[in-house]
């Protein structure tokens, strides 16, 4: 939590200005409107006084002193001259200095012009002639190294021999050509010179993602910390809002929360200040990684072991299944990811196996030996090994929760429709880690999504649930209709989408569709634009992706899915299941009953309830497909029309063949 | 009374926007607030008081991965 600050009132040249404890004197006069020349200082970056053109004179009311204004912090009141005598007459002497070294640079010249120097009176043993001269700022060093955690440039040689170099004097394999210690050089000294890939306009694209850059670097930490955490920081964030599943979805909170949440990891397991990035550049590195985690399981018991992540959805997993023991998080990511197994998939189907045990759908017989009530993580760990081995009941689980539904029908004699409603899987993929209960909307992006109940294609839950931006049901199906067509170019162009949304520009609020952050699709249109040269604009983009989606949804058709009985979802996923669910939230779901379906829940039993619930719920979900469907231009049975396909131009005769035949 | 995201929440002289937050437990960081359709500064949530009777939206941007 942040800690109290003080606000303090400082006088600058006679000019009061309040600004919080610990602002730099230079930033307080900028505040003020008072110019103070700086060569290596930046918002980007902690200030290094390396210049010393900042230098102003300071009066704490026992004595007066110099110092450089960048990295003096307003602890007290002070009064503060940027130009008295003693002031000009040292930076004259510093500025005369530069201009002995660095003659013809423009911004030296500048500086000193503006204290009217036009030229030294001596000559510096190492004089440059070179207009982009390097100034020793420091600005490229502490940007590589503060902004984008490597330090591919630095300081080398001393005194006069000081210069900026990178090591041996040979380019670096880490450095992947980001460009930030270019842009923000202040002379020009550093030139980006090779382009591997060929783009079209290179520097379109090293400005676009220099912006991304600077946001993360200024606005990450007080925004999502995904730096600091990655995605863990949902964690705590679902708990609040009642969305993080615990025990097979049943719930949306938990008080355990606090042992597994973002804070945890970063005290006690994250490397601190190690991202194990997607991709060397990446400003966001919101993959994390823990050393040294020695495993208790498995295999590898006892191996110290490096492990990446975890991630948002790995966390959840756990308390999806019940357990709130950051060290199982750990480990079970650490052998799904050795096993080439999806913490998803496999907690979401360890949910429903626990929550069968509980029913009594399963025992130790059937599982054989296995004791799986909800929280049992060693039982979980062992789960997770019999999969990755094929052997016990590892074989039954490992085939995913649709194979399970039928197996423990045929062969426990389990009741289909109560296994149709706790199992979370949709077109046969387990479903990821939101509670969708109370967003219809969402229901219909996990649904509706063309691989499975994934929520990447559109993630609604605040927009519907929390801001209530989207009431209608065509309010609704506008928003599953652009934000999937959006995600879905991500896919086409194989970029990653956090730094799209995970990130805000300060003035998006002020945009007309926050939601969109217009500011990042601007950027994105650049990075195409930059690559191939042809223009762009959000329409343009996500015109793109409509032509893939409806040609993979004519493909999910031709393989037997595609239509509208294949996008059913589970009722776990729509309401209350069980009495105890309902009951869990009775205020919720009884307000509900009496406004919106038009219900006195005071003489009604809970069965009755929540039979009157789902009757009511199940009729949204199928009003939101017709409105859906009507949206993207898909005949009622959630298929591409004729007229769709060839405005898009992907009306081959193999994909016009198909869909008649579906009544498109 | 005033109304936070199109629901009733009880309201008191001074009640500020960080009230709200607090209050209603929004706890995701990316938010943006409006009063009766006009913006408010996120560092101005602590200082702003909501007036009797208002509109307060409370606009969470989507997350996710």
């Amino acid at each position: 939590m942040n800690r109290e600050v003080n606000d303090i009132t400082i006088e600058i040249d006679g000019k009061r200005v309040t600004v919080p404890e610990d602002t730099a004197i230079l930033d307080a006069a900028r505040r003020a409107g008072v110019y103070v020349p700086s060569l290596c200082s930046s918002d980007l970056v902690e200030p290094y006084g390396a210049c010393r053109l900042c230098l102003v004179e300071v009066d704490d009311g026992s004595r007066t002193r110099l110092v450089t204004s960048c990295n003096f912090p307003v602890r007290k009141p002070l009064k503060v001259s940027t130009s008295s005598d003693r002031v000009k007459r040292n930076r004259k002497t510093v500025l005369e200095m530069m201009l002995a070294r660095w003659p013809e640079v423009p911004l030296v010249k500048d500086l000193a012009g503006a204290e009217g120097l036009t030229g030294a009176r001596y000559v510096h043993p190492n004089v440059d002639l070179n207009p982009n001269a390097c100034v020793l700022c420091g600005l490229c060093v502490r940007i590589c190294e503060q902004g984008i955690w490597e330090k591919i440039v630095n300081f080398s040689g001393r005194g006069v021999d000081r210069s900026i170099r990178m090591p041996y004097d040979s380019l670096q394999p880490h450095c992947v050509g980001c460009g930030a210690c270019a842009e923000i050089c202040p002379t020009g000294a550093i030139e980006m010179v090779d382009d591997p890939n060929r783009p079209y306009d290179a520097e379109m694209i090293r400005k676009a993602g220099m912006r991304i850059t600077r946001e993360m670097i200024k606005y990450d930490e007080q925004q999502c910390d995904m730096r600091g955490v990655g995605t863990a920081h949902l964690v705590e964030v679902m708990d609040a809002y009642d969305l993080l599943p615990v025990e097979n979805y049943r719930f949306g909170r938990h008080e355990d929360t606090l042992k597994i949440e973002s804070r945890v990891f970063r005290e006690k397991y994250f490397s601190p200040g190690k991202p194990d990035g997607c991709w060397l550049g990446c400003t966001m590195s919101c993959a994390k990684a823990i050393e040294g985690y020695e495993l208790k399981t498995g295999p590898y018991k006892g191996r110290k072991v490096l492990v990446d992540g975890p991630e948002y959805e790995t966390v959840a997993g756990a308390s999806n299944m019940g357990i709130f023991d950051p060290d199982f998080v750990v480990e079970y990511n650490f052998y799904c990811d050795t096993y080439g197994l999806d913490t998803i998939s496999f907690s979401t189907l360890t949910a429903f196996v626990m929550e069968c045990y509980k029913a009594g759908i399963l025992d130790e017989e059937k599982t054989e030996g296995l004791k799986i009530p909800f929280g049992a993580s060693d039982a979980a760990m062992e789960l997770l090994h019999l999969i990755a081995q094929g052997r016990g009941f590892g074989r039954v689980a490992g085939k995913g929760i649709r194979y399970m539904k039928k197996y423990f029908v045929e062969h426990f004699g389990a009741d289909p429709d109560f296994l149709q409603d706790i199992g979370m899987e949709a077109k046969g993929m387990e479903y990821s880690e939101y509670v969708t209960k109370e967003s219809l909307a969402q229901q219909g992006g996990y649904g509706i999504a063309l691989k499975g109940a994934q929520h990447d294609e559109a993630w609604l839950i605040f927009m519907d649930m929390v801001n209530k931006q989207i009431p209608t049901f065509e309010d609704k199906a506008e928003a599953l209709h652009y934000f999937p067509m959006w995600r879905t170019w991500f896919g086409l162009c194989g970029l990653c989408k956090l730094p799209w949304n995970d990130i805000e520009p300060p003035d998006n609020a002020e945009t007309d569709e926050p939601a969109k952050v217009p500011e990042h699709v601007k950027g994105y249109c650049e990075f195409f634009e930059g690559m191939t040269g042809e223009p762009q604009t959000m329409d343009s983009l996500v015109r793109m992706s409509e032509k893939v989606y409806n040609f993979q949804r004519v493909f999910n058709l031709r393989m037997g899915f595609g239509t509208r009985k294949h996008d059913v979802i589970p009722y776990r996923s729509m309401g209350p299941v069980t009495v105890e669910e309902y009951e869990s939230r009775k205020e919720r779901y009884d307000s509900q009953l009496e406004e919106q379906v038009g219900l006195d829940p005071r003489n009604m039993s809970t069965g009755e309830k929540l039979a009157a619930l789902r009757k009511f719920r199940e009729g949204q979900y199928e009003k939101l497909l017709d409105a859906v469907y009507k949206r993207r231009g898909w005949t009622d049975n959630g298929v591409p029309t004729v007229e769709k396909l060839s405005d898009l131009g992907v009306d081959f005769p193999e994909v016009m063949e198909l869909v008649r035949k579906h009544g498109g | 009374m005033i109304r936070v995201n199109g629901e009733p929440l009880s309201w008191h002289p001074g009640k500020t926007v960080e009230d709200v937050i607090r209050e209603k437990n929004y706890r995701f960081p990316l938010l943006i607030v409006r009063i009766n359709g006009r913006l408010v500064p996120r560092e101005d949530y602590g200082k702003t008081e909501i007036p009797d009777g208002a509109e307060v939206d409370v606009i969470h941007l989507m997350s996710g991965g």
